[in-house]
């Protein structure tokens, strides 16, 4: 187990140097020159020149991508080109609230998907089954932005019952948690539908109904049990790809988290701030993958994923 | 923004976390049970047969699109038509410059079917001989190979497809770049598995045995045999980079006028929600029922062509 | 197995209700005010981007909070619609020598910093010369540029401003390199707030960013800034012309322009700007719940489309004239704005000093558009591209106006959308093909147009390429004249020469900025230029719950 567990971790390392050096790379072949843009026009070319000195950006592009990652290793991820301040600062400003958001999602796309899921394999091919999962799917069907101004729109301009935007209350949470766990909902409801499906089909399912137990009882007691380890394993994944998922809830919403971050890096050109942003978001990511792996093969020991 | 990934995480986690199979014997499926699988599921699942039609009817109209649309879909005429309520001449009414919103519309389906079709095609085929290499050939190969998919795997798949698009510009071919690379991972990785495990199977070991060579056992005997998973995940593919767009159309690096997609549209119109709702409830509405009847469907071949889901 | 997988269930849920609850406690301690603040007397606004400083001098985008934390030595007013008056600020009075050259400002004494500390005469020495070292990076040296000696600390060989005198404590004399006219307007502007010596000095980088060390004598001090969510200022009990009416002003940052509009409909904001949405005018205007909440003010500014005359065939004036006359600038107005504006066929706005009403019109002329083509030798038209910057649906809605206008001459036009640093990177390069977009008077004299699009370099940085230089020189030269009627004048004939004689741009048209306001807000004003960054927050404002 702890070889296992070893080499899981040895083989995540590579990958995240790897998401840095694909990150690096992308931003740094893209034509302008972010210092003009920072510095403004009244600026001396001279000056220019000094500063990208001191910043190292004339360096050749092997060295500063390990100078990055070195000081990225330490935790310094450098400055915001527009908001002058450090990335490692605004980073762990910004991901207290979207990790806030993203576990309330889960929660919603669990409390969703989960009874969906169950009641539609159960129900299999009727009108049951089809109504939860066409509802579990239209969260996946609907462009985020455009569900959320909906609900903007019913629940707090016309109903008046929840805030428009705001993340401080639990009423402001409804709304974007709703939107974004609908969004995976569906997810989650066809990986419970399908393995509970496929565990109905076994022998000892057979016996128990042949003992004569009820079908709850068996569904509920034999399946479930059963049905539920992949979902369960499937939660930590789907917490780290809400993670990225939080992009465009939080734009609408005005929850000042890592999405918002990145989309606004992204319109400022804020390289640093850009790199930093989802280089951290993808090592959650990592890392919550690696989680999903080893409690998964420590609850069924049979199973070690590769 | 996780939808871009779903459909190949969906498919993915459920092959890596599939409770064990040792009670079941699966049986492989030929060309022609394929076909018969799936046309019984189409008479037995309304909701995948209405999905079929749906989607068929999207895709006559988007390239019988001239004949279709009552009108030029960039004609304007802002000075009579600016914000037509619907109407008998105007069915989805006019937008802020006076054109129709229907024929907008039924052009736009074009660019959103591309869209969901180019990048799936591109992403698939490239993930389907990584996958079939990777998992045939093993070793270096292998591990080079699935740490790529790794990486790719590791990032937000919305954050990514901005990054690339953000590299190479806003326009219809980047956006094709940009999700097929974002997409190829999640079938190497699936198609892989399949691979490793049919790489043990007596007619595989047969071929090898006489001398077939590598590259013939890959596509003519591991290839087809992996078909039914990959119908499954291009039917759940395409409703995704569907979904994709319009996130990118949102931050403003999607489509590019004057041809529009439905991304594009629900996102310019959204502005207009208080006065003239349908300039948004019209392609959204639209979106949701082509990407659901993507979903169903591609549920309903899922249900069809796994022999472990089957009636 | 049961229990275990029970046990691991509890596990779970009990770890990620830890987690929410962790998440929760921070996302409320950090940054947010500790006390509750109530925002019953506070004007709520909004604003769609995080700004990247409040140090007036850093910025050249952002101006809400430097306007209202800091003073300047002079204020600009409106006394009208569209007219506006320097009227004293930290400086009570000021005396200008006959030739133009020495400005004396007498200080005002006894104003206390937002810290407590005193105003005086080395505050603007120092403010002055932190605007010009090259080291602190500031971006609005150009109103304070023509001092004497201003140069030689820019290029970094001085540290001293050789043209800023103090003459004692509340004292002090400033000599120019050469007459101008617009130098009290300037001073005027939001990047000339006065900064406290000691306090700035020891805040270094953290000036502007850190609210507690961002000091000011202003009429409002600044209480906390969360990034992407919320920015709020309380008012200054001891100003020294009195605390304003209202306790405070919040800014909210909401990242998309609708979201805003549900937040103003739904009573979360006290101001809705209409230039979040333009084409809604009409339903705000007519809807019974916002009757005589409505505020409208002319911007100064003007919203032109441009010609890149290095780019064939725009190096020809036909064509460029030709253009000029096939663009239905009305039907823009009517269509996009709802008609709230003016079109215009200059360079100087009304409203801005110079303005010249009599300046001939461009005809929206079709006939006369082809037969100019055609004589240029392009009559079947020529392709060409209208490049934007992405994430502007207005802006996408007027090119393809556009578009459809010049097609009806032959004109092919391909809308090309890039991010908008690719863009302001491309266009600072000279390279950006015609664009559209608008400019507002900073401080109101036609050098704040003229010379900021039409000398020598700033027509390449814009993407003109504008060819004539005697024309450039010209606009260069019109700021030493000493003569106000004269130099009025000189500007007037350039604008004539530049846009109707060489068709250097497309004017299209200026345009009123209409505010929407809550029924509990009163008294809002609209700045002189048609800002929404003024410093009228200050005065009349307030709140009736």
């Amino acid at each position: 187990m702890a070889r296992y567990i070893l080499k899981r971790v040895l083989i995540s390392i590579p990958v995240l140097i790897g998401v840095v050096f694909v990150i690096f790379f992308m931003l740094n072949v893209v034509p302008g020159d972010p210092v003009t843009l920072m510095m403004g026009e009244h600026i001396k070319p001279d000056l220019i020149e000094a500063f990208r000195e001191r910043m190292g950006l004339d360096d050749p592009f092997i060295v500063q991508f390990f100078n990055y990652l070195k000081n990225a290793v330490q935790g310094d991820f450098g400055m915001s080109y527009k908001l002058n301040r450090e990335v490692s600062g605004l980073i762990f400003q910004a991901f207290p609230h979207t990790l806030k958001l993203t576990l309330w999602a889960a929660l919603v796309a669990w409390i969703i998907g989960i009874p969906a899921g169950i009641l539609s394999a159960v129900k299999q091919n009727t009108l049951v089954d089809r109504g939860f999962m066409t509802f579990s799917l239209m969260g996946v069907s609907m462009p985020v932005f455009w569900a959320g101004l909906l609900l903007q729109y019913v629940f707090a301009y016309k109903l008046g019952w929840l805030p428009v935007t705001g993340y401080k209350t639990w009423q402001a949470m409804i709304m974007p948690s709703l939107v974004l766990g609908w969004s995976s909902a569906g997810t989650i409801a066809r990986l419970t539908r399908s393995n509970l499906l496929e565990i109905m089909k076994n022998d000892f399912i057979r016996t128990a109904r042949a003992k004569g137990l009820k079908e709850g009882t068996v569904v509920v007691g034999h399946a479930l049990k059963n049905a539920m380890l992949p979902v369960v394993t499937m939660m930590a994944i789907q917490v780290s790809s809400l993670l990225g998922g939080a992009v465009m809830t939080e734009s609408i919403f005005g929850i000042p988290g890592l999405g918002r971050v990145a989309v606004s890096a992204i319109g400022d050109r804020d390289m640093p701030l850009l790199q930093g942003t989802i280089i951290f978001t993808t090592m959650l990511i990592i890392a919550g993958n690696l989680i999903a792996d080893l409690l998964y093969s420590v609850l069924d020991p049979r199973i070690r994923v590769e | 923004m996780q939808e871009a990934i779903q459909a190949a995480e969906f498919a993915e986690e459920t092959t890596r976390f599939m409770p064990p199979r040792e009670d079941v014997e699966a049986e492989l499926l030929d060309d022609t049970s394929i076909w018969s699988s799936l046309k019984s599921m189409l008479k037995n699942n309304k909701l995948a047969a209405l999905s079929l039609a749906v989607i068929v009817i999207v895709i006559l109209m988007a390239v019988f699109a001239p004949i279709v649309a009552p009108y030029d879909p960039n004609f304007q005429d802002a000075d009579n038509l600016r914000f037509a309520a619907p109407s008998m001449a105007h069915w989805l009414g006019c937008d802020e410059l006076g054109r129709d919103v229907f024929s907008r519309l039924i052009y736009g389906a074009r660019v959103s079917l591309v869209i969901g079709l180019v990048p799936t095609l591109i992403a698939m085929t490239i993930g389907t001989v990584m996958g079939l290499m990777s998992g045939y050939m093993g070793k270096k190969v292998d591990f080079i190979i699935m740490r790529f998919a790794d990486i790719v795997l590791a990032f937000p798949s919305l954050l990514l497809a901005m990054v690339v698009m953000y590299t190479l510009g806003a326009s219809l071919v980047n956006i094709f770049i940009a999700l097929s690379i974002v997409k190829w991972a999640g079938t190497a990785r699936i198609v892989r598995a399949q691979t490793l495990s049919l790489k043990e199977k007596e007619f595989v070991e047969a071929a090898k045995a006489v001398g077939v060579k590598k590259w013939i056992i890959m596509m003519r005997h591991i290839l087809p045999n992996c078909i039914p998973n990959l119908i499954v995940l291009f039917s759940l593919n395409i409703p995704d980079s569907i979904m994709s767009e319009s996130s990118l159309s949102f931050l403003g690096i999607g489509a590019v006028p004057p041809s529009t997609s439905w991304g594009l549209m629900v996102y310019r119109g959204k502005q207009y929600l208080f006065n003239y709702p349908w300039l948004t409830l019209a392609p959204g509405v639209a979106i949701l029922i082509l990407v659901l009847a993507f979903n169903f469907l591609g549920d309903g071949v899922r249900d069809a062509l796994d022999p472990y889901l089957k009636d | 197995m049961n229990r275990k997988y029970l046990a691991l269930l509890l596990v779970l849920v009990l770890g990620v209700s830890t987690l929410a609850g962790c998440g929760a406690k921070a996302a409320g301690a950090e940054g947010a005010p500790a006390e509750k603040i109530s925002y019953d007397n506070i004007m709520r606004l909004g604003e769609v981007t995080e700004v990247d400083t409040c140090d007036g001098q850093m910025t050249t985008e952002y101006y809400d909070i430097p306007f209202m934390i800091f003073d300047r030595l002079v204020e600009a007013t409106s006394v009208g619609e569209g007219i506006s008056e320097i009227i004293p600020g930290l400086a009570k009075s000021w005396d200008i020598s006959d030739d133009g050259l020495v400005y004396t400002f007498h200080l005002q004494q006894g104003v206390k910093f937002h810290n407590g500390k005193d105003f005086t005469a080395e505050d603007v020495k120092y403010t002055f010369e932190r605007m010009l070292l090259p080291e602190t990076g500031a971006k609005n040296q150009d109103f304070i540029s023509p001092i004497k000696g201003s140069q030689a600390m820019m290029d970094g060989a001085a540290k001293e401003l050789e043209g800023l005198e103090i003459v004692d404590d509340f004292t002090v004399k400033m000599t120019l390199e050469q007459p101008f006219g617009a130098f009290l307007a300037s001073l005027a502007t939001p990047g000339c707030g006065i900064y406290d010596k000691e306090t700035t000095m020891e805040a270094g980088k953290d000036f502007g960013l850190i609210p507690e060390k961002t000091i000011g004598t202003g009429p409002y001090y600044f209480k906390s800034w969360v990034l992407n969510d919320e920015k709020l200022i309380l008012k200054n009990d001891s100003y020294w012309r009195g605390a304003p009416a209202l306790d405070g002003i919040s800014w909210k940052t909401v990242a998309d322009a609708d979201t805003m509009r549900m937040m103003f409909e739904s009573g979360e904001l006290d101001v809705f700007d209409c230039d979040y949405a333009p084409t809604q005018i009409g339903y705000f205007m007519s809807n019974d719940k916002y009757k005589g909440n409505t505020v409208i003010g002319n911007r100064v500014g003007i919203y032109y489309y441009t010609f890149n005359q290095s780019i064939e065939p725009f190096d020809d004036v036909r064509v460029r004239k030709a253009l000029q006359m096939a663009i239905d600038r009305q039907s823009i107005l009517d269509n996009l704005f709802d008609g709230r504006g003016q079109v215009l066929s200059g360079i100087m706005p009304p409203g801005l000093v110079g303005y010249n009403p009599n300046l001939p019109e461009i005809k929206y002329d079709l006939d006369a558009a082809k037969a100019l083509l055609a004589e240029a030798g392009y009559p079947d038209g020529f392709e060409m591209t209208i490049t934007q910057s992405t994430n502007s649906p207005d802006t996408l809605s007027r090119n393809e106006m556009v578009q459809a206008q010049l097609a009806k001459i032959g004109v092919k036009v391909t809308i090309e959308q890039v991010d908008e640093a690719t863009w302001y990177a491309v266009r600072a390069d000279g390279e950006l093909p015609m664009y559209t977009t608008s400019w507002s008077a900073d401080f109101n004299d036609p050098d704040n147009f003229l010379y900021t699009f039409f000398a020598p370099g700033n027509t390449q940085k814009r993407s003109f390429n504008f060819k004539n230089e005697a024309l450039s020189n010209r606009v260069v030269a019109a700021r030493a004249i000493t003569d106000n009627d004269a130099r009025m004048a000189e500007y007037q004939a350039l604008e004539k020469a530049i846009i109707q004689d060489e068709a250097a741009w497309i004017p299209l048209f200026c345009k009123q900025h209409i505010f929407i306001t809550s029924n509990r807000l009163k008294g809002f004003r609209v700045s002189w230029n048609g800002w929404t960054s003024t410093w009228h927050y200050y005065d009349g404002l307030h709140i009736e719950n």
